[in-house]
């Protein structure tokens, strides 16, 4: 009886045992399965396989340690600046480069403070919302003035033209990218003043080539003037050249001061200026053609804008074939869209369209860039023998001035291939609409 | 800012995440006003009228600011019952951008003064005004530095620096005013004077500002 109790007893308690080992085994599988390939074997005793597991895990955990640790390395070295922050604009790392530029050596690793605490730049600070709000990467460029406690340094610290890529992260984290784009742009504007200075110093030594030319000229006989003529018609392109080169420094370096503003009525402004080039269009039966409002005045330079109608016609007139017809079309519109300032309401958008080539493709961002040329053998096939070179033509300044005068005036132009016609097609808009026919005010 | 996380719990309670908030909207705020500010100085030393135009809608966007943040902080005092160094951060927070406004006032005057004497020739003591404006432009970055760090002796030290920005103030006057034999009109002259005063009054309130975040700190003004 006894032991019959103890077998019992003993059968209990073996059955709990292995009831338990069932529970423990499938527990174990059951942990083991998310862990992947390992798990599926069969046989296996499962807490060796644990084991195993553990190790792998760990060591792939050291790994990844590892690797973030050295894209944190490389990130740090990198050229460019980069740093991030968290849904509340707080600074969660920046690496050398970002801390050099933005001047943000009061932040140490491991500390986590308000962006704004540490770099008061307003710009920063909402393009970092605004890639958060949308969702998207943004790229903007922006000035940046560190600001400084100390009046003296503050002197010597020039701002910054940077620009920022910014990418939304997960978490809504915002990571941005840092570009010091301040020594290219000294670079380019190093490189106009050194052109400028020496466009200045030609001047002098051009002018006396072309008046010991003239003199020349008058002395010399028929057989041989033909040399000096050509002479001349070179020296002219070249002063002009210069001329040109110098006009634009000036219009950019104070655009606002040269302008001398009056009301100017645009429809004959370039009326005038068709009259001054046509003699250019005789063999080429070239006629042009007005369509929009008839009278209409804005306040404007009245030289520069000429100037602005002789260098757009004068493509036009390069560039058509013969017995074509250039079309001017003038409107007023309104100007929400492109002048900031409340204070315009309407202005003058005018489209000069030719029925060349028109431009190509590739050519159409750099048309308005200095000594930019698109295809070369096009732009000399179209000028006939014999034709005389005005001012500004042929210098490759044309259009570049043309955009600095528009620039001036708070406008802004455009260069596009005109859907009908196939040729070239500049839209210009101007602000400051003074007064347009009082039939146009209905319309 | 360090402070205020260091006295309550680290996990963001709704009182402090919402001071945070503001906290970033005041030095959004304060970067603002001090890029107005160079804006006026720009426009008023090196002759830039674009810079000039500018102002006008900086100053609406600041005004919009400082409307924002004082109507947060009340619905903070009233609704979330902060404990009582929230509370004067809060009491702080709104005379603070009190000051941080009127600065961007006299900015956008200076811009206005800027504008009217453009046509006149510069005056013979216009790089000394322009290192005024300098001073006061470093108070300001100061004062919004001590905001930034709750730095209570960078705060008081503006009363010192706010002296200097006096001084100056006081021998331009006497330069200014006691000037004999003027040609012409007086106007450059006028108005050279209102600006003079425009930047006083702005260093006056940096040093404010600066008082207020040495209260935040230490609770006695």
């Amino acid at each position: 009886m006894l032991l019959l109790g103890f077998v019992l007893g003993l059968a209990v308690g073996f059955g709990f045992w292995l009831w338990q080992q069932i529970q423990l085994n499938r527990y174990l599988e059951r942990v083991l399965q998310p862990l992947g390939s390992h798990s599926g074997k069969i046989g296996l005793p499962l807490l060796p396989c644990l084991r195993q597991e553990m190790s792998t895990v760990k060591q792939q955990h050291q790994d990844l340690q590892l690797s973030l640790q050295t894209y944190k390395e490389l990130l740090d070295f990198a050229p460019l600046g980069y740093l991030q922050v968290d849904e509340e604009n707080q600074l969660l790392w920046c690496n050398q480069q970002a801390r050099e530029i933005l001047h943000l050596h009061r932040w140490e690793p491991g500390q986590v403070r308000l962006l704004l605490e540490l770099v008061r730049s307003y710009e920063l600070d909402q393009l970092i919302e605004q890639t958060r709000d949308w969702q998207k990467p943004q790229v903007r460029e922006w000035i940046f003035h560190p600001s400084l406690d100390n009046p003296k340094a503050m002197l010597e610290l020039k701002p910054l033209a940077l620009q920022a890529f910014t990418l939304p992260l997960p978490q809504r984290e915002v990571g941005v990218f840092l570009e010091n784009r301040q020594p290219l742009l000294d670079m380019n504007h190093q490189r106009d003043r050194s052109f400028s200075d020496l466009a200045h110093e030609l001047r002098t030594p051009l002018t006396s080539i072309r008046l010991v030319a003239e003199t020349l000229q008058t002395r010399l006989e028929p057989p041989l003037d033909r040399w000096v003529n050509r002479l001349m018609q070179e020296v002219d392109r070249l002063i002009n050249l210069v001329q040109s080169w110098l006009e634009l420094t000036e219009i950019e370096t104070n655009s606002t001061m040269v302008l001398n503003l009056e009301s100017v009525d645009v429809r004959s402004l370039i009326a005038s200026v068709w009259e001054t080039i046509e003699p250019l269009t005789q063999n080429q039966h070239l006629s042009i053609s007005y369509t929009g409002t008839q009278k209409i005045c804005i306040q404007a330079d009245k030289s520069r804008m000429y100037q602005v109608f002789v260098n757009l016609l004068d493509n036009s007139i390069k560039y058509s074939p013969a017995d074509t017809t250039i079309f001017i079309e003038m409107k007023v519109i309104s100007v929400n869209e492109f002048i900031m300032g409340d204070r315009f309401s309407q202005a003058l958008e005018i489209n000069i369209i030719d029925s060349g080539i028109g431009f190509a493709t590739t050519d159409l961002p750099h048309v308005f860039e200095r000594f930019y040329r698109g295809d070369k053998a096009r732009h000399h096939e179209s000028l006939p023998e014999g034709k005389t070179i005005t001012a500004i033509t042929g210098s490759g300044l044309g259009l570049a001035i043309v955009q600095q005068i528009i620039i001036a005036h708070g406008g802004i132009i455009k260069a596009m291939n005109h859907p009908d016609t196939g040729g070239a097609w500049i839209q210009i808009q101007l602000p400051e609409v003074v007064a347009n026919s009082p039939r146009q005010d209905y319309s | 800012m360090k402070a205020v996380i260091n006295n309550t719990n680290p996990e963001n309670t709704p009182p402090t995440r919402a001071i945070k908030r503001l906290e970033r909207d005041v030095l959004r705020m304060g970067a603002l006003v001090e890029q107005s500010f160079r804006l006026s100085h720009q426009a008023l030393f090196a002759r830039d009228l674009t810079a000039a135009e500018e102002l006008p809608r900086l100053d609406k966007k600041i005004d919009r600011f400082y409307r924002q943040i004082e109507s947060d902080c009340t619905s903070i005092i009233t609704l979330q019952a902060p404990t009582a160094q929230d509370l004067r951060c809060l009491s702080a927070f709104m005379q603070l951008v009190r000051d941080l406004e009127r600065i961007g006032d006299y900015a956008k005057d200076l811009a206005e003064i800027a504008i009217k004497i453009f046509p006149y020739p510069p005056h013979a003591s216009l790089p000394e005004i322009a290192l005024m404006s300098n001073n006061a432009q470093a108070m300001l970055a100061t004062s919004l530095l001590a905001l930034a760090d709750l730095d209570e002796i960078n705060g008081r030290r503006l009363k010192y620096l706010d002296d200097d920005v006096d001084h100056a103030y006081n021998q331009l006057y006497h330069t200014l005013a006691h000037q004999k034999d003027v040609p012409g009109v007086i106007e450059p002259i006028l108005l050279l004077t209102l600006a003079i005063r425009c930047l006083e009054r702005m260093a006056d309130h940096a040093t404010n500002i600066g008082q207020r975040v040495a209260y935040i700190v230490t609770g006695q003004r």
